[in-house]
């Protein structure tokens, strides 16, 4: 044989060598996840659990550990561990929240881009896609998607003796209107008890803006605030007269207590409320079982104004990889989450944990045919739009939300608080 | 030294655990935040960028805002809690011993409990519609007062809780220190015509002063790091109602990631108790502690 033949023969037996090392990486994943739907023994890991046993079973010497964290404490609990450098393998959140865009430009979450071939690529909703892309690279496997609508609660509609809106559509005046008729005194003791509408403020929530947007003003364009533009005050003042000047919500409106807010609208014995904004996995909660089950409601649309649409905020939920130093550790990981969300996995939480998909072929099976509510929110997925994309996100989101709260408290006037908000948010987009 | 150290080596292994603990929960933070507030810290890499963090922070409207609350928090809180805790340990104090056990365990239990679990159940009473607070107003015919949402009364709010939460520590050192005070003095004072409150205002109260000092010097300390009562029960708002040094420092830290920034208000932050610390030491200090 010669030389330069034994050589390349050489050459090649290690690159083999390598590649099935890679491939064949053992160790352990580190997931966190929090709890999703429960089983009969009411576990509420039980489907994560599943799939991690599969997962094991068809990968020997793999070892996937998972951390189960509360919703309320994702947040918090994955800065501390972006901070330390201890971050798990893989994480449900989403990009602009406790890992935001300073992370994903620092590299603390892997692109995977070179892990998605076109035609996976080509089954994901675009919107889904947008939602988890920064700068061209895609940072997560969306899950699911979701959209804020309003719940609207029909007991509450026919004791003031007021038709729902058609369809959940109605323009601002409309509904202005009927949350005028919605506000009363239940029990006749001169005191009114019962309002048509609340919503809460707090920053990283949104179940107020699309009101905002309903003019046509958007937050940030072209890297100038968009929130002081006429077309926002006028947005946001038609939502401050609906409390101060019609009085069609109480006094708790805009606050930051967003338990009670729910409260308000669902909890069974606490309703006063008839109308309020939730993202849509609040419809799961008010159609199943317990104290927040509504036995009557209804979704609708956000009011229309003069921008035309209903227009919506939406959202995708997904799995996001963090850096991994073991490029062989990450081909594993990321097989892992892919295995998470298939086609088949998306339509089981469409079923049960009342997403929804962010694949074509999931959408494609119908998970909604008999959930009407989801049906209907789902059409609103269309006029969705997503919160902007900036790398100071969560210092400008804080601010305007602090002036709104101060603009619902009725202490600034809404030009006052939106200039305010100008002021501090001009610094942060430059 | 080392063989001093050897002898008393039993001693120090009863404080090495405390030590242990000590070093690497506290001490080695401080360092850490210390030498993180000159720089601009990254996940991967930092940047030494000298005394800009500290000049920012002095520059920083929301950081002065959070300074004037905490200083507004403080200045009711530290003498209120101190003030209370002596006059509940002045009516425990002449009580039977079983009774004293009773209202000592009555009010240092609650210490025990977590200011999260506390601040909600407060976050409960001052709830607008169905809460405690509204509902004794509205029985003297008081409107609803919007306690947590509106930036005239939150701060007022938290403060209040504060000072309503038993001072419990306080309670039990002040007792202490009654204890130590001789029968003979307040025999001599009688025989003196001195009624109990004279005894109290002439020879309590002076001789309590070195606790007197230790709480005012902790619960300024700790008006200064005021932050879960806070977070709990109005997360800083409305607006910027409630926004303390130390909830501002986390927002900074953990929500924008500017540990460096957070570094240098923790900097200042430690800087300025150090010396509140050292002016009340000199203030309150007193030769009037009895050593008998």
């Amino acid at each position: 044989m010669p030389k330069r033949m034994c050589v390349l023969t050489a050459l090649l037996l290690v690159l083999a060598v390598s590649a099935s090392a890679f491939a064949n990486w053992t160790g352990t994943i580190t997931i966190w996840d929090c709890p999703r739907w429960g089983n009969e023994e009411d576990d509420k890991f039980h489907w994560i659990k599943g799939k991690i046993a599969e997962f094991e079973a068809s990968h020997p010497g793999v070892k996937i550990e998972l951390v189960e964290t509360p919703w309320a404490e994702l947040g918090e609990k994955l800065s501390v561990a972006i901070a330390g450098r201890a971050w798990p393998d893989i994480v449900p959140v989403d990009i602009s929240g406790a890992i935001n865009r300073n992370h994903l430009e620092q590299g603390v979450v892997e692109a995977l881009d070179d892990y998605m071939t076109p035609e996976e690529l080509e089954d994901f909703f675009p919107g889904a896609l947008e939602a988890y892309t920064y700068k061209g690279k895609l940072y997560g496997i969306p899950m699911s998607m979701s959209v804020h609508v309003m719940l609207l609660n029909l007991d509450h509609f026919a004791e003031a003796g007021v038709e729902p809106p058609e369809n959940g559509r109605w323009t601002w005046d409309e509904f202005v209107e009927k949350a005028k008729a919605l506000t009363f005194d239940s029990d006749g003791d001169g005191v009114i008890d019962k309002y048509g509408f609340s919503t809460y403020i707090l920053p990283g929530y949104y179940e107020a803006w699309p009101f905002f947007y309903m003019d046509g003003a958007q937050p940030i364009v072209n890297d100038e605030f968009g929130f002081n533009t006429p077309e926002a005050i006028s947005a946001i003042q038609k939502l401050v007269d609906l409390k101060f000047v019609h009085g069609a919500a109480p006094v708790e409106m805009g606050s930051s207590d967003v338990g009670g807010t729910f409260r308000a609208l669902a909890r069974e014995g606490e309703r006063f409320v008839a109308i309020q904004p939730w993202n849509s996995w609040a419809i799961a909660t008010v159609t199943g079982e317990g104290v927040n089950h509504m036995p009557n409601v209804m979704v609708a649309e956000y009011p229309i104004g003069e921008s035309g649409r209903p227009i919506t905020i939406g959202g995708a939920g997904g799995w996001v990889v963090m850096y991994q130093k073991d490029r062989s550790k990450l081909d594993v990981v990321v097989e892992f989450a892919k295995f998470l969300s298939t086609t088949e996995e998306q339509y089981t939480f469409a079923l049960n944990y009342g997403t929804f998909p962010s694949r074509k072929s999931t959408e494609a099976m119908d998970p909604f045919a008999d959930q009407p509510l989801m049906a209907r929110a789902a059409e609103m997925l269309e006029y969705a739009v997503t919160v902007p994309e900036h790398p100071n996100w969560a210092q400008i989101d804080a601010r305007i939300q602090a002036e709104l709260q101060l603009i619902f408290a009725g202490e600034k006037s809404v030009e006052q608080g939106m200039n305010d908000a100008a002021a501090q948010v001009q610094r942060l987009l430059r | 030294m080392l063989k001093r150290i050897w002898k008393a080596r039993s001693g120090y292994l009863f404080i090495l655990p405390k030590f242990v603990f000590f070093t690497v929960f506290v001490l080695v933070p401080i360092i850490w935040s210390f030498f993180v507030s000159f720089q601009e810290y990254r996940i991967f890499g930092t940047e030494w960028v000298g005394l800009r963090n500290f000049r920012d922070a002095l520059q920083d409207d929301l950081f002065w805002m959070a300074v004037s609350n905490t200083l507004r928090y403080a200045v009711v809180v530290t003498p209120c809690s101190v003030a209370i805790a002596l006059i509940l340990a002045s009516l425990i104090h002449p009580l039977r011993p079983g009774a004293q056990t009773f209202f000592r365990a009555a009010f240092y239990l609650p210490t025990v409990a977590s200011s999260v679990v506390i601040s909600m159940v407060w976050r409960w009473i001052f709830q607008t519609r169905y809460g405690l607070a509204n509902y004794f107003l509205s029985l003297v015919g008081i409107e609803p007062i919007n306690w947590l949402h509106s930036s005239a009364w939150a701060l007022r709010s938290v403060i209040i809780m504060a000072v309503l939460t038993p001072p419990g520590v306080g309670v039990i050192l002040y007792l202490a220190a009654m204890g130590s005070i001789p029968e003979s003095l307040y025999e001599a004072a009688r025989i003196d015509g001195a009624n109990r409150l004279m005894q109290w205002w002439k020879i309590t109260v002076p001789l309590v002063k070195p606790t007197t000092l230790y709480l005012l010097i902790v619960s300024t300390i700790g008006s200064f790091q005021v932050f879960d009562q806070v977070m709990m029960m109005t997360q800083g708002g409305p607006g910027y109602a409630t926004t303390t040094i130390v909830h501002r420092i986390y927002n900074v830290a953990f929500r924008d990631f500017e540990f460096g920034y957070a570094g240098a208000m923790s900097m200042l932050l430690f800087a300025a108790v150090i010396v509140l610390a050292l002016i009340q030491s000199k203030l309150v200090s007193s030769d009037a502690e009895y050593k008998g």
